[in-house]
């Protein structure tokens, strides 16, 4: 059987760069306030004016499959945990000594006021017991949202061809 | 190096879970940080009396759980440093800033006798009362003024919501905001719901994925823009024009709706001969808005139905013409047929503090005014709006210092304040210095600021989380909060304060000697919801009998306005001195109007839009909220960076004829060349103080804060 792994959805079109997740994630990770976060919002410009097109992403941890912070770490203090794959990092392991921030392309690991690595832990000790993360739980606008993977990439599929199936039919767009 | 301490390490393990083995309780109550249109349902994690996480209530049907950047900390709102631990009064000058604490039986008896004192020597109306933010003790002041006897209760809204309120109080005596969910096309007029108001911007979406189409207008790219299928992105400060164009297509095209302009409307035909002096090829030069889009959108919100409009507090109406441009905006409502109507702009009558709930409706205005206006002085300003006091129950703050300064017609010499914050005055430091020629100057706040360092007497108020408000929401639902945690220190509820100095100041005043509940169900009366009913509902209760109110009310009752009909040309602003039609004229300082002062200040400066993590200056101490957004940055287009030679975050100065304050830049296209845009509440580079206290609209008292003129330059020192 395949191991389960939980990740989050995001919706770009979505978004709208509010920050809401990262002050969630603040409040629920009591964060310094000293610019470290588990979770980052860009802004994306594309184009000059006048044809312009502004995105916003948020991303955080991606608790990735072939972590390459869990590769790189020296004294094994960053695991993926067996019963939803989620990358949670040991405190009294870490030396720290930032291999894991130089591994990884996201920006996910974290050292708050300069002391051991901190990150994403995808909110573990709530999903257990039922609840959202807690930048998802926030979301005004509902652009992220949360799940195992292969829900997450059935909902989505499933979206998309709705999505189609209404571009053919207008009748069905109009309001009831 | 260190590790994180015992306590918050094992919360930090536990994910904050409530229950018993965490000993976290959950209680609720509403955010109050920003305004009373959102006002989210807060769970508050609560453990050993402190609270240690908030989120968003699940069961409140208007904010569904969801809480904005600045909701989310509400903890480092609460339990911040700088918060007032006890009244204070002050020792020294005004500049000494020295301040000894004192008891608050000693405060208030000081307090009052002091107003008391000034009314009887130079009468109530030299005592001011003042609300900015936040607004939910307004009730409560404005009945212990006006029994007072002062008719100088004066808010904030003085320059957000009050002028747009104006513009359709004279063209309708109502107007209401827009039925977006039953619309099929939504005309958005310069503002963004998902920085300030996240629960539309959340049904916005959703309207939109089930076709709703979506104009947007304004200068600024938004993130409401990216969800719009025409953008109008006008200068700043020419909306009028381009109302007036829209409607000079629609009437040329016939689109407009014939039946309720004959039946129902006031000086169309002059209106007809004065739009038609503004065709989309005058318009595009006006606005920079090309021709062929002005004509699309008028096409499509005319021939779309029903079509709402949705408009902000201010950004149509923080400009030297601000009044008329607002008038001529909403105008296209009943243009087009889409007033008080299921789909378009449909009038609810407030329930309580700004906020609709459909079907309910309190006695808050009757309680707000025990007194007639005839009784009472005439308002601070009175001779120089007169229109605002035709139509606005309240005094026009923006006033205040220079009648404080002149002492014409008659001096004012105390104030009473609630979250006064001066910077929010064009040229702040004109405010500042005539506050500090008053005799008697008493502030309530959470922190010490700015302002309150220059009081003679400041009251430590607390926070939502600490005290019971009544709220209602537009899906019917209401609440009164319950504290869930004590006061911290020595601090109390705004109310509270109000209705101790009440004891003292307006002792024949006898609803207000019942106390703050007793005041809250007579202004419930008329919903049937008692104090004693809601209190069983922490979270709120929803009145599901409540029905709203039937659509086209003025056939029957006609409209609110002198003539009793929707007046294109307004009658009290012919009667008051003013253009009647909604003259578009160009703001005071623009390329255009001032081509001079634009050779050394060629840039426009549009400032006040919102950061999704500030509200005005309420949560810049906040680390959480300052980290997303630490420097205070002007945008500025990339190509106008590129001819500066100023790159991302260099330091540039940002300057008018008035003054320059240093910021760094940062380079996007959120703003068109040619345009900056300045948050204004940075505590380190306040902008208003680059503003004339003067560049107003005469008609409103509004500032011109969102068109002047201004230039960027690069700084030698602090960039590498």
């Amino acid at each position: 059987m395949k191991t389960p792994q939980l990740g989050f959805s995001f919706d770009l079109s979505r978004c709208s760069g509010c920050m809401a997740c990262m002050s969630a994630c603040f409040d629920q990770n009591d964060m310094p306030g000293d610019g470290s976060t588990f979770r980052h919002v860009s802004r994306i410009e594309t184009g000059t004016y006048p044809a312009v097109s502004i995105r916003y992403v948020s991303l955080a941890c991606m608790h990735c499959s072939d972590a390459p912070c869990v590769t790189v770490c020296p004294n094994e203090a960053i695991s993926k945990t067996a019963e939803n794959g989620i990358v949670v990092v040991d405190r009294d392991r870490c030396i720290g000594c930032h291999a894991c921030a130089t591994a990884c392309p996201f920006g996910a690991p974290q050292f708050p006021e300069g002391s051991f690595m901190r990150k994403c832990d995808f909110c573990v000790a709530r999903v257990t017991q039922g609840l959202e993360p807690a930048c998802v739980r926030t979301c005004p606008t509902k652009a992220l949202g949360f799940g195992p993977i292969e829900k997450l990439t059935e909902e989505k599929a499933k979206a998309a061809s709705v999505k189609i199936v209404l571009s053919f039919n207008p009748n069905l767009t109009a309001p009831g | 190096m260190h590790r994180e301490s015992e306590y918050r390490y094992q919360d930090f393990e536990q994910g904050k879970v409530p229950g018993v083995e965490t000993g976290i309780e959950v209680r609720k109550t509403i955010c109050s940080i920003c305004n009373p249109l959102s006002h989210c349902g807060v769970d508050a994690y609560v453990k050993n009396g402190m609270v240690v996480k908030v989120e968003g209530t699940k069961e409140n049907p208007h904010s569904e759980g969801t809480l904005c950047s600045k909701g989310n900390a509400n903890r480092q709102y609460i339990y911040h440093k700088d918060r007032i631990r006890t009244p204070l009064i002050r020792k020294g000058d005004r500049e000494s800033g020295h301040f000894v604490p004192i008891s608050w039986k000693e405060a208030l008896d000081f307090a009052a006798s002091r107003f008391l004192k000034i009314k009887e020597e130079s009468g109530p109306e030299a005592v001011v009362f003042y609300a900015g933010f936040p607004k939910w003790m307004r009730p409560f002041l404005k009945r212990l003024a006006h029994s007072f006897g002062s008719p100088n209760y004066c808010t904030e809204s003085s320059t957000c919501f009050r002028a747009s309120f104006m513009a359709c109080a004279l063209t309708y005596g109502a107007m209401g905001p827009a039925d977006f969910k039953r619309a099929n096309c939504l005309l958005v007029w310069s503002t963004n719901p998902f920085y300030t108001n996240t629960t539309l911007a959340r049904n916005i979406i959703k309207a939109r994925e089930r076709g709703l189409k979506i104009i947007d207008v304004g200068p600024l790219i938004t993130p409401m823009t990216a969800h719009a299928d025409i953008h109008l992105r006008i200068r700043p400060g020419t909306s009028g024009a381009l109302a007036l164009s829209m409607a000079n297509v629609i009437i040329t095209e016939g689109l407009y709706d014939n039946e309720f302009v004959q039946n129902y409307t006031l000086g169309f035909e002059e209106y007809r001969a004065y739009v038609a002096g503004f065709s989309p090829g005058v318009a595009e030069e006006i606005t920079g808005v090309s021709a062929e889009k002005i004509v699309q959108a008028a096409r499509l919100y005319a021939t779309t139905k029903p079509a709402a409009m949705m408009n902000s507090a201010s950004p149509t109406t923080h400009h030297t013409n601000g009044l008329q441009n607002h008038r001529a905006i909403v105008m296209l409502v009943g243009l087009t047929g889409n007033y008080d109507v299921a789909g378009g702009n449909p009038v609810v009558p407030p329930a309580y503090l700004y906020q609709q709930s459909p079907g309910l409706v309190t006695r808050e205005p009757e309680f707000e005014e025990p007194r007639s206006w005839n009784e009472m002085a005439p308002r601070i300003g009175q001779d120089v709006h007169p229109a605002w006091c035709r139509v606005v129950p309240e005094a026009q703050a923006m006033y205040l210092p220079f009648q404080i300064e002149s002492g014409k017609p008659y001096p004012v010499r105390g104030m009473l304040g609630f979250g006064l914050n001066y910077r929010m005055w064009p040229g702040q430091d004109f405010m500042a210095a005539s506050l500090k020629k008053l005799d008697f100057l008493v502030t309530t706040d959470i922190f010490m600021t700015d302002t309150t360092r220059l009081s003679d007497l400041v009251l430590p108020a607390c926070t939502s989380f600490e005290r019971s408000e009544l709220k209602f929401y537009p899906e019917q639902h209401v609440i009164w909060t319950q504290p869930v945690i004590r006061p911290l220190w020595e601090s109390r509820s705004d109310a509270e304060i109000i209705f101790d100095l009440a004891n003292r100041m307006v002792p024949h005043d006898d609803l207000m000697q019942k106390g703050y509940e007793a005041c809250i169900d007579w202004m419930l009366e008329p919903t049937r919801l008692t104090l004693k009913e809601l209190k069983k509902y922490p979270a709120g209760y929803t009145v599901k009998s409540a029905k709203a109110p039937p659509f086209q009310k003025y056939k029957k009752n006609g409209f609110a306005t002198p003539s009793g009909k929707m007046e294109f040309a307004s009658t009290i602003l012919r009667e008051t001195g003013y253009d009647a039609l909604p003259v578009y004229k160009e703001p005071k300082l623009s390329p255009r109007s001032t081509p001079e002062t634009a050779k050394d200040f060629p840039l426009i400066l549009t400032t006040g839009s919102r950061l999704p993590m500030f509200v005005h200056s309420r949560t810049f101490r906040l680390e959480w909220t300052r980290s997303l957004r630490p420097d205070p940055m002007v945008d500025i287009n990339p190509q106008d960076a590129r001819t500066r030679g100023i790159a991302q975050e260099d330091w540039v100065s940002l300057s008018t004829s008035r003054n320059a304050i240093r910021v760094k830049a940062n380079l996007t296209e959120i703003v068109p060349p040619g345009v900056v845009n300045m948050y204004h509440d940075y505590p380190e580079a306040s902008v208003n103080q680059l503003i004339e206290a003067d560049y107003r609209d005469p008609v409103s008292g509004f500032p011109g804060f969102k068109s002047l003129l201004c230039e960027v330059k690069k700084l030698t020192e602090g960039n590498a």
